[in-house]
């Protein structure tokens, strides 16, 4: 495993704790009468880091679900070509999504969002899930590119 | 708007097909088809936008924090062995019976279900620890994997279920009431597979001889080996039907339990919680893939009107209630021989959810009927991804040879999603009864 991707996994992980984490000290202090505020914020922060690492993670893996009853019967050059069209079309829609968002995020530059309890700053929110989506579609070109790897 | 008619509606879906059926992702499928309809529908600027949004909505949705923790949670037991300590506990509680390492595969499956949400992984996991024994003791071929297989489509429907996860994101319902209603369900399944199981063995006793009856010692070092991961199930779902947290935060008591759990049997370390990560990770990112997919796809076939459309032709059928639903059904099972189950699930629920709606039944209803359609795909050819996950556990046992094993289970599926139909109860009693 490349230092890169080590790097993203443990990221994606460590988000994944924190939600684990966040939201059971929640439920525990909920009960004690010692509410967490802000849990709900601090848990979609997560969600969000884990969630598009997760996106970039299953890219680069190759294990988007597929229905495989004509491909499996494919010889192998057309399952080639079909992946690297396939791979083709998933950056097309991604980039499609990286648009929207990065002009969603540019209208709301300016605005300072901010969540409501804790002051989660949406903007630099948006702007690492819009790396993330930016790498998946480099991810995805070069896998129209050169092929996927086995 | 010239072309948000419910033929544009239409040509989407027939496209999207043909795009699934080609092998195309199917998140993109889906993703692409929806993006191209809202370009030519509403313009390339919303179209863009809109996909925006629904891509930062999607990845910042509180609830969605239910899928990967639940995911989390189930790698976690994996690392544990959880499914070899599942099957052990039921096979010394019942193996002796004739028959009872087939009852236990389905204790076991429904146990290994209870803490992951596929059929899949289900059918795989249990089937590595449960076939080499049931053959072992000289269980017929067919019998055991078949029994497998079917007793794997039990992941997809005992709460936490991946599946009733993404239903509920796209059809914006509780999760909480989906796995509450999904308990009975879940269970009538597990009892209608030991009925098929008691029938096969009375009608050929030797495709399941009785072996020897395990000690009381014995047994209760095997429950003890499980005791902590059914107490922490039991407060899961238990939780989740009381109403004590909701889905998300039951997911987060899973997941920190789990760690304790991990720790606690000292196979905690960092390799393990590496593994942990990266699994839970290409998985939730494999599903996201295709919600996000499905979600702008969702967009498109309700601008276009396509589902009032297909509501006001089936509304004007005058069919009735029953009828109605046999007909979802046969259309299910039909897609279901050429779509795998996610594909199933995300290209109907939009067209087929207002139908049903229209006919009196209600969202959770349809989320537990779909489920099932789905979980009966499973097993049946020429898709049947169980039968294939079996066959690479058993390499030296025909798919044929599967299929003859699976046929009295996939007979108890269809008799189950019937009463289903018959006795909507079955699946909404229990949400009313706890009022959740």
């Amino acid at each position: 495993m490349s230092a890169l991707r080590k790097s993203v996994t443990l990221i994606g992980g460590i988000a994944l704790l924190a939600a684990t984490g966040i939201d059971a000290i929640a439920v525990i202090g909920r009960n004690l009468g010692l509410p967490l505020r802000g849990s709900i914020e601090l848990v979609q922060v997560a969600v969000l880091v884990a969630g598009s690492l997760a996106l970039l993670v299953a890219t680069v893996d190759n294990s988007h679900a597929k229905v495989h009853l004509l491909v499996d019967r494919m010889s192998d050059a057309a399952r080639a070509m079909l992946d690297r069209i396939s791979a083709l079309l998933g950056a097309l829609f991604f980039a499609a999504l990286l648009i929207g968002s990065l002009w969603l995020m540019a209208d709301l530059w300016t605005g300072h969002e901010q969540s409501e309890i804790v002051g989660v700053s949406w903007r630099a929110m948006r702007l690492f899930a819009n790396i993330v989506f930016a790498a998946i579609v480099v991810a995805l070109l070069g896998q129209a590119i050169r092929g996927k790897r086995p | 708007m010239m072309l948000a008619t419910p033929e544009t509606g239409l040509i989407g879906v027939l496209i999207l097909f043909a795009l699934l059926l080609a092998g195309l992702p199917i998140g993109v499928a889906l993703g692409l088809v929806g993006m191209s309809g809202l370009v030519l529908v509403l313009g390339l600027e919303p179209a863009l936008i809109k996909g925006g949004v629904v891509l930062v909505d999607t990845l910042t949705r509180y609830e969605l924090g239910t899928l990967p923790l639940f995911m989390f949670m189930a790698h976690l037991f994996f690392s544990s062995n959880a499914s070899r300590d599942l099957f052990d506990a039921a096979a010394k509680m019942v193996g002796h019976r004739r028959g009872g390492l087939a009852y236990a595969s389905v204790g076991g499956c429904a146990g290994f279900g209870a803490i992951n949400g596929s059929s899949l992984a289900t059918a795989a996991t249990i089937g590595l620890v449960a076939l080499p024994e049931m053959r072992k003791r000289g269980y017929s071929d067919a019998l055991a994997t078949g029994t497998v297989a079917a007793g794997g489509t039990l992941g997809q429907m005992i709460p936490p279920s991946g599946a009733l996860i993404v239903f509920g994101i796209i059809a914006e319902q509780s999760i909480g009431k989906l796995f509450t209603a999904a308990i009975v369900p879940g269970i009538t399944q597990a009892l209608l597979y030991c009925l098929v199981i008691w029938i096969v063995v009375r009608l050929r006793p030797n495709a399941a001889p009785a072996s020897e009856r395990a000690t009381w010692a014995e047994r209760r070092a095997a429950l003890g080996k499980i005791a902590d991961m059914v107490l922490l199930i039991a407060l899961v779902i238990g939780g989740i039907a009381l109403g004590w947290f909701s889905p998300s935060e039951a997911a987060s008591i899973g997941a920190a339990g789990a760690l304790a759990i991990a720790a606690w049997r000292k196979r905690l370390n960092r390799d393990m919680l590496m593994k942990a990560f990266e699994e839970t990770l290409r998985t939730s990112g494999l599903i996201l893939m295709v919600i996000i997919g499905a979600l702008v796809f969702s967009v498109f076939i309700s601008v276009t009107g396509v589902t009032d459309a297909v509501g006001a032709w089936v509304t004007g059928l005058a069919l009735g209630t029953v009828p109605t639903l046999l007909l979802v059904a046969l259309i299910l099972l039909l897609l279901g021989s050429v779509l795998d189950g996610l594909a199933l699930m995300l290209l109907t629920t939009p067209i087929l959810l207002p139908v049903v709606e229209s006919v009196g039944m209600s969202a959770i209803w349809f989320g537990i009927f779909l489920c099932r359609a789905m979980e009966i795909g499973f097993v049946h050819p020429p898709l049947g991804m169980n039968l294939y996950v079996i066959q690479g556990v058993a390499k030296d046992v025909s798919i044929n040879r599967i299929f003859k094993g699976v046929m009295p289970f996939l007979a108890s599926d269809l008799f189950h999603l019937l009463i289903i139909i018959l006795f909507p109860a079955l699946a909404l009693g229990l949400p009313e009864l706890l009022g959740n």
